[in-house]
């Protein structure tokens, strides 16, 4: 006797023997026995060559990969990160499905079915040795979980992870192999095992187009769809996602799955064990409409009132510490990041020949989109307005004030080089409000524009003091002026060159009144006083500060006082009545001229 | 008498076997697929772009990575015609099935644009130019599995191997800025995708014209380096 594979004989596989339906009771006990063996024989033999299919052994290289790409840039929140860590389980399951279905139609893609019709093992008995293999990939999702979970340990997590999350991707990737068996039972040509596993991502990726929460009917919505608000909460919130019930979903689709699976083998069996397998499919459709129903379910409004509160008012929930006269207030569970957070500022501060009198505040904001009806559907439009009114008169959703910096949860990064960028980006915030410089200019009473600090000391101070403080590359720093072609904004009736700082579309930070939008002279500037020695420019900033601080102080003024030559650049030029000159998208056709 | 002098009588079990069921199913899936999402769209913030027409061609390309398998292939090898006559007649009849699916697909996503949509579509040109070069580097990594010990499986290798190279380069930044548009222009990427269709089809008739037999299994090995065993008939040294 040998696998359907050609491979070694395993015990047991000859010993199934037909039995009537009026067997002896002792008899029918021991076939019973005997077949379960066969089962679990076969089943452990396919369990291997499932194990050992280059598709699966390719989908755990890749699930891996997805999953460190996901977590890797931020700092992990558990409540987020177990979630996506079920997006690289996806890949695996997709890969489990295409296998599982390539070896349950193997019999007939190969045209040897009449051969196993020759076996004392029946189809039906094959089917549950291909259910039963799926065991085999149990481990395989196994390593890959606690892989994942090292590497997110590994990046200083913030919360615990949740377990329902953690077995619904252990769920989903045997519900897509008891998928793929039925598939293949049905269906031999491996293009239906393909096609099984495209259908999961097919869907995913258009989750935008359902409405509501039947996103979270998908098999894994993806946390860049479905579930995008996750790595944005202060903390876990119940019922989003709702993870026990998707748990139970999957599982009721993946004994689903096996049913039909065996009904579509089993064509001789007792009418007791059709019974049999009708009640258990029975069953498994209701747990999973169930489960359905309840991933339907709105969040309670209790838990989204908490949660707009946190987010409204950031105060009643975060925990505040006071260092060096600045004040860091962020939620429960982030007090490990306070250190990573003060480094940088007290690195600013130290060379401030005077502090402004206004105290600085940094903190952490909530940007809750309530308009995503994912979170938010079931709910009334009178509540939604209201909760959205809560975060318009707090502010969040708006600009931070002039004393303060702010820093949106979930996107502070976990290290590496994306840490130093983030770092820089604390520094240059906390510089600006040390030199004064607005970020923005009301232009009515609902609209904001970044304003340019054209031509002014304060600006080269400010990112020569972040510099300093952090250290940055300099070809991070130098890939933010302009190369090639012109760009810049238009401030009056000229285009002025503009500078994006690293990290400056990434979010990191929410500068004090939004940060003004910097010039391409005023990064020239300040590269040049960094090759200067530090006293020396220390000691003529010393010397006047409240001159340097004056918007009306110019950058050439402040290198004629450092003694060195003004950097040269593309100049201000002014604004092409054709398209010589092509300013980039940005706050708008006029910016205004960063003032007071 | 040349080979291709015997090409006529062949056109029809070309056409008897080319996997005519497979091909137009998955076809008429994308379509289904697309025409489903384009139900979904019918709000006028959320038209269909060239996401979905690559989303909805997946299908499709699944498909056309089991049309180069031969499974005949040890006796056509043996007839006087090329053996490679048999699948690249196949891809031929397939071309125009996935090129009308295309075109079917494009009519859909530009239904559910409103008629006074603000600004420009996206051009067509770059995202036909993408889908080509998608179907052709299938088509050449199922030639190569196909003559692979893994024949049998050269399609179902195929379509996952090419999907996850083309999202590779689609998402690498290395890449990226080549084949995907932005930040490619669309002049640049339809260039880019049109020389990868060029090196898959060079790749693939290279693939197609190779005249090895090979088992899934080696069942005897020599006992010394070049002899081997008598009875092995499709030696590497025949």
């Amino acid at each position: 006797m040998t696998t359907t594979d050609g491979g070694a004989a395993f015990p047991g596989a000859g010993a199934a023997h037909s039995t009537g339906h009026h067997a002896p009771a002792g008899l029918t006990a021991r076939s019973q026995t005997s077949r379960l063996r066969t089962v679990l024989a076969l089943g452990r033999v396919e369990a291997l060559l499932l194990l050992r299919n280059r598709l699966v052994l390719a989908g755990v290289l890749v699930g891996g990969v997805v999953i460190w790409s996901f977590i890797r840039s931020a700092q992990p929140l558990w409540w987020d990160a177990d979630w996506e860590i079920g997006e690289g389980l996806l890949v695996l399951a997709m890969a489990v499905l295409a296998a599982a279905q390539l070896a349950a139609g193997r019999a007939r893609r190969d045209a040897i079915t009449d051969l196993y019709a020759s076996f004392p093992t029946t189809a039906g008995t094959r089917t549950a040795a291909h259910l039963a293999s799926l065991a085999g990939v149990a481990p395989a999702s196994l390593l890959l979980i606690a892989a994942a979970a090292v590497g997110v340990q590994l990046l200083g997590p913030i919360g615990t992870p949740s377990i329902a999350v953690l077995a619904g991707g252990l769920l989903l990737v045997i519900a897509a192999g008891a998928a793929g068996i039925a598939i293949g039972a049905r269906f031999s040509h491996p293009v239906a095992g393909v096609l099984g596993a495209l259908a999961p991502a097919l869907v995913s990726f258009q989750y935008q187009r359902f409405p509501g929460a039947v996103v979270w009917l998908l098999p894994w919505p993806l946390e860049s769809n479905g579930a995008g608000q996750l790595d944005r909460l202060p903390g876990p919130l119940a019922g989003y996602p709702p993870a026990a019930a998707h748990a139970g979903e999957l599982a009721g689709v993946a004994v689903l799955a096996g049913m039909v699976a065996l009904a579509m083998t089993i064509h001789r069996a007792p009418a007791r064990v059709r019974a049999w397998l009708a009640a258990a499919g029975a069953v498994a459709v209701a747990v999973t409409c169930l489960a359905g129903a309840v991933q339907l379910r709105p969040i309670p409004t209790a838990d989204l009132n908490h949660l707009v509160a946190e987010a409204a008012s950031p105060a009643s929930a975060q925990r505040c510490t006071t260092a060096s006269r600045v004040r860091y207030c962020l939620y429960p569970g982030f007090g490990r990041d306070l250190p990573a957070l003060e480094a940088p500022v007290d690195e600013v501060l130290a060379r401030l020949p005077a502090r402004p009198g206004q105290p600085l505040t940094v903190r952490q904001v909530v940007w809750l989109s309530l308009g995503d009806p994912v979170l938010t559907h079931g709910h009334p439009a009178q509540q939604l307005a209201h909760w959205a009114a809560q975060l318009q008169r707090a502010g969040i959703l708006g600009i931070p004030p002039a004393s303060g910096i702010d820093l949106p949860v979930g996107s502070w990064p976990a290290g590496g080089g994306l840490l130093t960028v983030a770092r820089f980006d604390l520094a240059l915030a906390a510089a600006e409000w040390a030199v004064h410089l607005p970020g923005t200019s009301g232009i009515s009473s609902t609209q904001f524009m970044q304003c340019v600090p054209v031509g002014q000391a304060r600006e080269a101070v400010a990112i020569w003091l972040a510099i300093l403080a952090t250290h940055p590359s300099a070809s991070e720093l130098q890939g933010g002026l302009p190369a090639g072609h012109l760009f810049g904004t238009q401030v009056g009736n000229a285009i002025v060159p503009t500078w994006n700082y690293p990290g400056v579309g990434n979010g990191y930070v929410t500068p004090s009144a939004g940060g003004p939008q910097l010039t391409a002279a005023g990064y020239r500037l300040a590269s040049a006083m960094t090759s200067l020695p530090q006293q020396r420019v220390a000691h003529v900033l010393a010397g006047a500060w409240g001159r340097w601080l004056n918007w009306r102080t110019t950058d050439v003024q402040l290198a004629a006082a450092l003694a060195i030559p003004m950097p040269s650049g593309p100049a201000i030029t002014p604004h092409p009545s054709r398209g010589r000159v092509a300013p980039r998208p940005g706050p708008g056709p006029q910016s205004p001229v960063c003032t007071g | 008498m040349s080979w291709a002098g015997a090409l006529p009588p062949l056109a029809r079990p070309i056409i008897q076997t080319m996997p005519w069921v497979m091909v137009i199913s998955t076809c008429l899936i994308s379509l289904a697929y697309l025409a489903v999402l384009a139900h979904f769209a019918h709000a006028p913030s959320s038209p269909l772009g060239p996401d979905a027409v690559r989303l909805a061609f997946f299908p499709a390309v699944a498909a056309l990575a089991f049309v180069p398998r031969d499974p005949s292939r040890p006796l056509t090898q043996t007839t006087p015609v090329p053996a490679w006559v048999a699948p690249a007649g196949h891809l031929l009849l397939a071309a125009p099935i996935l090129a009308a699916t295309c075109w079917a697909q494009l009519r859909v996503v530009a239904g559910t644009v409103p008629p006074h949509a603000l600004g420009h579509l996206p051009a067509v040109y770059p995202l036909i130019a993408q889908l080509t070069g998608w179907c052709a580097v299938t088509v050449a990594a199922a030639a190569w599995a196909g003559r692979s010990r893994y024949a049998d499986l050269s399609g179902a290798i195929a379509a996952p191997a090419s999907i996850a190279a083309v999202a590779l380069a689609w998402y690498a930044p290395i890449t990226s800025r080549f084949v995907a548009e932005p930040p490619g222009s669309p002049h640049g990427v339809t260039i880019v995708w049109y020389a990868v269709t060029t090196a898959a089809l060079a790749l693939t008739g290279v693939a197609m014209r190779d005249q090895w037999h090979r088992y899934s299994r080696r069942l005897h090995r020599p006992r010394w380096p070049g002899q081997d065993p008598p009875g092995y008939p499709f030696s590497k040294n025949r």
